[in-house]
């Protein structure tokens, strides 16, 4: 019953903000507008569901048969340092594209953000290497002392 | 069709992609779509209150830690709901695709929903570098305006989804002794957990579909999951971690993508908008330059000198912009409110300050009064120990507490008594 309840407030929430936003847009921006926005909704849509989730799923399906040989923690690792580079650089590289363009005023997009993008994929090259050795040594160390038992 | 987005769903599948997942990673998403939204609305009426709205001046800092929040929270949200979609990407090939209208509204608010959270946080990001020529609409009117439709499509979903919500909410309700994801109970329909795989026939499709799962099921469901939400929290801990230097400044040895550093720029402080940009230079520069400050009928014009013979204060406060970045300054310049005193300006009323700057939103502001006759509220001549930059609103600008920096108008021309 409270959930029931719970469930038809927040239905009826929902559509209220749904409608406040209906309102602040039709007050706030110029129908000629409107097709600029929608046309972003559905490009953010074909972007992400169509390019970036079958691609990282091409990925993982790829790694998952190359590397069935290798432990899971290992993959694992390589995995998720593959989707920390991609977040990173889906977050950088518009602003290296848009600090080549140019700004308005030198204190934005000061840095060097290609320079910089290239020293953290090293980094995490590095860090991911250090992680997956770190778990070999654990990994035969604890192998070893199972075989060691075994034999006792 | 029905059988390819069967086996698209079935090869999907991956012990990190179950509604306990979903359900984690949705409050995370959840509280930081909200922490942005109450940040958001906050920015937004400071900027063009209701009537009768009053605000806050201290602690200073107060508009540079709700705006810091909302770009933080903002730039965590992007591996939050890349994890979030990817847990529930199998449903995308549901089947049967519509089920009835009840069913067709479901999908259609999600719909809205994925699209109108993706466009928010991307036209948020941008936004921060200013890259403008990719929005064929006015950022600050529709970032507000679809703020309402992610909040209210966000409701809606948690509405929708709210009995898998509470069932898996707890962590011991939702596995069991093996590490598996617990099915929904009775009629409660789940499209995540895994089900059989039945044949679907012969072709190129199938035969993929057969390759791919061939591959090995992890066999260790436990650590696949861990896998997962390590990735997502060293995902949030790298976008966070390496910009929120732009706010926080003991950070700033970490930041190294933010589209802003501290102590770069004139002054050693950051500029969003240049001199030349807003065309001040010939009349900022001016020897006859005067600020005019009015009260009713009475007008009284103040050149640089007579300013500096005020009683000049000193104040500590930070350049907060609404774009998230901020940097404490000490400023140094006569208190407005001495300067309406001198025209007689009835105490307590509301300031107009106007820029020499033509034709932008910003070159004419309104201070409420709790900003305007406030003790650290100044006319601005100097700026850690130097004398203005151009760029930093040479004559003079406006500095007060706890407000956004669009707000702090630069190259000030005027101020009156409302
Ligand atoms: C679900 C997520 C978000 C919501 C609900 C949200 C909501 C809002 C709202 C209501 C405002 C006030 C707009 C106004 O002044 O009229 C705002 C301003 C702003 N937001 Fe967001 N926002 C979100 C995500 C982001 C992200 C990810 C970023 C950037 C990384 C961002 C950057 C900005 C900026 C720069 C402003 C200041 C606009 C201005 O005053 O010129 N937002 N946001």
């Amino acid at each position: 019953m409270a959930v029931r309840l719970w469930r038809y407030g927040l239905l009826l929430l929902g559509l209220a903000l749904l409608g406040t936003g209906a309102v602040v847009l039709a007050q706030e921006v110029k129908p000629t507008r409107y097709i600029g926005i929608l046309v972003w909704f559905i490009g953010a849509l074909i972007i992400h569901d169509g390019i970036i989730a079958p691609t990282v799923f091409l990925i993982t399906v790829v790694m998952r048969k190359r590397l069935s040989k290798v432990p899971t923690v290992v993959v694992a690792i390589i995995q998720g340092a593959l989707v920390v580079a991609g977040i990173i650089t889906l977050i950088v590289v518009p602003e290296v594209l848009k600090k080549w363009i140019g700004t308005l005023s030198s204190s934005i997009l000061p840095q060097n953000y290609a320079l910089h993008l290239g020293l953290f994929y090293a980094a995490l090259v590095l860090l991911t290497a250090l992680a997956v050795a770190f778990y070999r040594v654990i990994f035969t160390r604890r192998q070893k002392l199972l075989s060691s038992a075994d034999q006792a | 069709m029905q059988s390819l987005l069967y086996a698209f769903r079935q090869a999907l599948q991956t012990p990190s992609r179950n509604p306990r997942t979903a359900v984690a990673l949705g409050r995370l998403l959840g509280f930081a779509f909200i922490l942005c939204f109450a940040t958001g609305i906050y920015s937004h009426f400071i900027q063009d209150p209701l009537p009768g709205m009053h605000f806050l001046t201290r602690p200073v800092w107060l508009y540079q830690v709700t705006q810091g929040i909302h770009i933080t929270a903002g730039i965590a949200c992007f591996p939050l709901i890349f994890a979030k979609l990817y847990s529930i990407f199998p449903l995308l090939f549901q089947t049967p695709p519509v089920k009835g209208v009840v069913h067709l509204l479901e999908r259609a608010s999600i719909a809205l929903f994925v699209a109108s959270s993706l466009f928010e946080i991307t036209i948020g990001l941008i936004n921060t570098f200013q890259w403008y020529a990719l929005f064929p609409f006015p950022f600050r009117q529709t970032h507000f305006s679809i703020s309402f439709v992610v909040i209210g499509s966000l409701a809606i979903h948690i509405a929708v989804k709210l009995p898998i919500i509470t069932r898996y909410w707890a962590k011991k309700n939702a596995y069991d002794e093996n590490g598996e994801v617990k099915p929904l109970e009775e009629h409660e329909n789940d499209d995540l957990v895994r089900l059989p795989l039945t044949d679907i026939g012969i072709g190129v499709t199938s035969r993929v579909f057969a390759w791919i799962d061939r591959a090995p099921k992890p066999k260790t469901p436990g650590t696949n999951r861990r896998g997962f939400f390590v990735t997502v929290g060293v995902a949030v801990a790298a976008v966070v971690g390496l910009t929120v230097g732009q706010s926080v400044r003991p950070l700033d040895f970490a930041n190294i993508f933010a589209p802003r550093k501290a102590g770069v720029g004139p002054n050693a402080l950051p500029v969003n908008r240049t001199a030349h940009a807003a065309k001040v230079i010939d009349d900022a520069m001016s020897p006859h330059w005067t600020l005019t400050v009015t009260a009713g009928n009475v007008t009284k014009d103040f050149n640089r000198k007579q300013l500096e013979a005020m009683t000049q204060y000193q104040v500590d406060l930070p350049i907060a912009c609404v774009e998230g970045w901020s940097q404490m300054a000490h400023w140094k310049g006569p208190r407005v409110k001495d300067l309406m005193s001198r025209v007689g300006a009835k105490q307590g009323v509301s300031v107009k300050a106007t820029s020499l700057e033509k034709g932008s939103s910003y070159a004419v502001t309104t201070m409420e009064p709790e900003f305007a006759w406030d003790d650290l509220t100044l006319i601005a001549l100097e700026v850690d120990g130097a004398t203005l930059d151009i760029d930093h609103g040479f004559p003079a600008r406006l500095i007060a507490p706890a407000r956004p920096g669009v707000l702090q108008t630069k190259w000030l021309d005027s101020i009156e008594a409302l």
